[in-house]
């Protein structure tokens, strides 16, 4: 019985997922398209089962890198709301600029990163966590501003000093900002890491990728941009149930 | 309150030269090695004459896929997002679906679209899909945010399924809907310029690979700040919109 109600549910949940997977695979049945050109999903599962370890190397690398500069991304970007928090003319200097560099497209910063830095694995850490800085920067300053109403009177009334202040009451209320930043740009770590490697031609999935794809074997190809998805769907889990778990105890 | 605000101006406007003089700065002094040249010489490059029909043709074909893809992905993803508004048993199958292609890397999917469509439809193709995404995961946000309160008198009055969706649902999804044109600009240059990485005929994102690779740095930086200041100038303009609505819809 439970497993009817949870193979609907799976249904209810995938169906139009699934649907597009066996019109691909009916499609390339009936059209008798050439591996080379577009392989159906079941040759492309064949390949990945016949060797999955060739994968988990470059996948492991990636995942890495992506968390390394996730991490290190935001480390900088609420340092620097922190900071510019507690000095108002900092803060009316960085934040347009925050505002600038969060609406233009800075993947296409990747390649005078690379060139700036030299082609290398550090390279692609810090394209992802520059990717990473601007959401950190922007959600954890919005965070720091958006206090409780009538908390801070409270504290001025109680004669709390600026340091107890700012760890006590603004600190804790920037942290569900901050931990909404981090799902969101948990998947596009990955992706990024993915663009640079694939760009620059260093080790990771972004590598195994570009060295299938020239090579015509498209089954592979298509087997590690599987992979990459599944490895940045993991990211945004984990950083789901990091969210949740933080929201949970803080609220 | 207007002094703030023009306090808080003239230090943005400080801030933002403090930058420009920074890259000025590094460039002339080679702080950042060879790679990395001074503002000046950057905006002599870019205003050469004989370079003026490069980027012209360039920017053209990258400006159209943009807007192609802005057009076409914000359209679908409106459509998908009332599609699972209206239908409401089809809405997990289509969270799931979008969010997977989502989650699929662009780079993974550019060669694909090559094959399947052409490489000159590859980058509006890709900037379709993210903002598309962008405009259902708002849209469907927006669509049910109407107040219960609200709701209730509709269904007192009697209002069919349609006039409902028509004239609260919607309506009360406007802010959300402007939020979304304005946070998917990025996400449509960001598109079309990786669809461009992929053996596209021209554009910005076809100038910035080959000058990567071949060292010319100065067209390098040229074309990476053309995208810059055409995604920074639709960015403003959506702002104001979504500062409108937002007023209108209080």
């Amino acid at each position: 019985m439970t497993a009817v109600v949870s193979i609907s549910n799976l249904l209810r949940r995938y169906w139009a997922v699934a649907l597009i997977v066996v019109g691909w695979q009916i499609w390339v049945s009936a059209a008798g398209l050439s591996s080379i050109v577009l392989p159906g999903p079941l040759a492309v599962a064949t390949d990945f089962a016949g060797d999955p370890l060739s994968y988990a190397g470059p996948a492991g690398l990636t995942f890495l890198v992506a968390i390394a500069g996730l991490l290190l991304g935001f480390l900088l970007g609420a340092g620097l709301a922190i900071l510019s928090w507690s000095s108002r003319i900092l803060n009316g200097l960085l934040t347009p600029l925050g505002l600038i560099f969060t609406s233009i497209p800075v993947v296409t910063l990747i390649p005078i990163i690379a060139r700036l830095l030299g082609y290398d694995v550090r390279t692609v850490v810090a394209i992802v966590s520059l990717i990473c800085f601007f959401p950190a920067f922007v959600y954890v300053g919005a965070g720091l501003r958006a206090l409780p109403p009538g908390s801070d009177d409270l504290f001025r009334v109680f004669g709390g000093s600026q340091l107890q202040r700012f760890v006590r009451l603004v600190l804790p209320s920037a942290v569900p900002n901050l931990m909404l930043a981090f799902r969101l740009t948990a998947p596009e770590a990955v992706l990024a890491a993915v663009v640079a490697e694939f760009l620059m031609g260093t080790d990771g999935l972004g590598y195994l990728f570009r060295k299938a794809a020239g090579e015509f074997d498209t089954e592979r190809a298509l087997a590690t941009s599987l992979i990459a998805t599944i490895t940045s769907v993991a990211c945004f889990g984990l950083a789901l149930a990091a969210e949740r778990r933080v929201l949970r105890r803080w609220t | 309150m207007t002094s703030a605000r023009s306090q808080s101006f003239v230090l943005g406007l400080i801030g933002v030269s403090l930058f420009l003089i920074a890259w000025e700065v590094i460039g002339t002094y080679r702080l950042a090695g060879l790679t990395w040249p001074p503002l000046s010489t950057v905006l002599a490059f870019l205003t050469t004459p004989a370079k003026l029909p490069l980027f012209g043709r360039a920017a053209a074909a990258s400006f159209t896929s943009v807007a192609i893809g802005y057009l076409c992905g914000a359209c679908g993803g409106l459509i998908l997002a009332l599609a699972s508004h209206l239908i409401a048993p089809v809405r997990p199958g289509l969270d799931r679906l979008v969010a997977v292609i989502h989650a699929i890397p662009s780079i993974a999917l550019a060669p694909l679209l090559i094959v399947l469509a052409s490489a000159d439809a590859t980058p509006p193709i890709i900037s379709g899909l993210g903002v598309g995404y962008i405009f259902y995961v708002a849209a469907t946000s927006g669509l049910a945010t109407a107040s219960a309160t609200h709701r209730d008198l509709f269904a007192v009055l009697g209002a069919s399924r349609f006039s409902v969706t028509l004239r609260l649902d919607l309506p009360s999804a406007l802010p959300a809907i402007a939020s979304a044109m304005k946070l998917s600009v990025p996400i449509a240059f960001i598109g079309a310029i990786i669809g461009e990485w992929f053996g596209a005929s021209r554009g910005l994102g076809l100038l910035i690979v080959s000058a990567m690779q071949n060292f010319q740095i100065p067209l390098l930086w040229s074309a990476v700040l053309i995208t810059a200041v055409a995604s920074l100038a639709m960015f403003a303009l959506f702002s104001l919109t979504e500062r409108l609505v937002q007023e209108r819809m209080r």
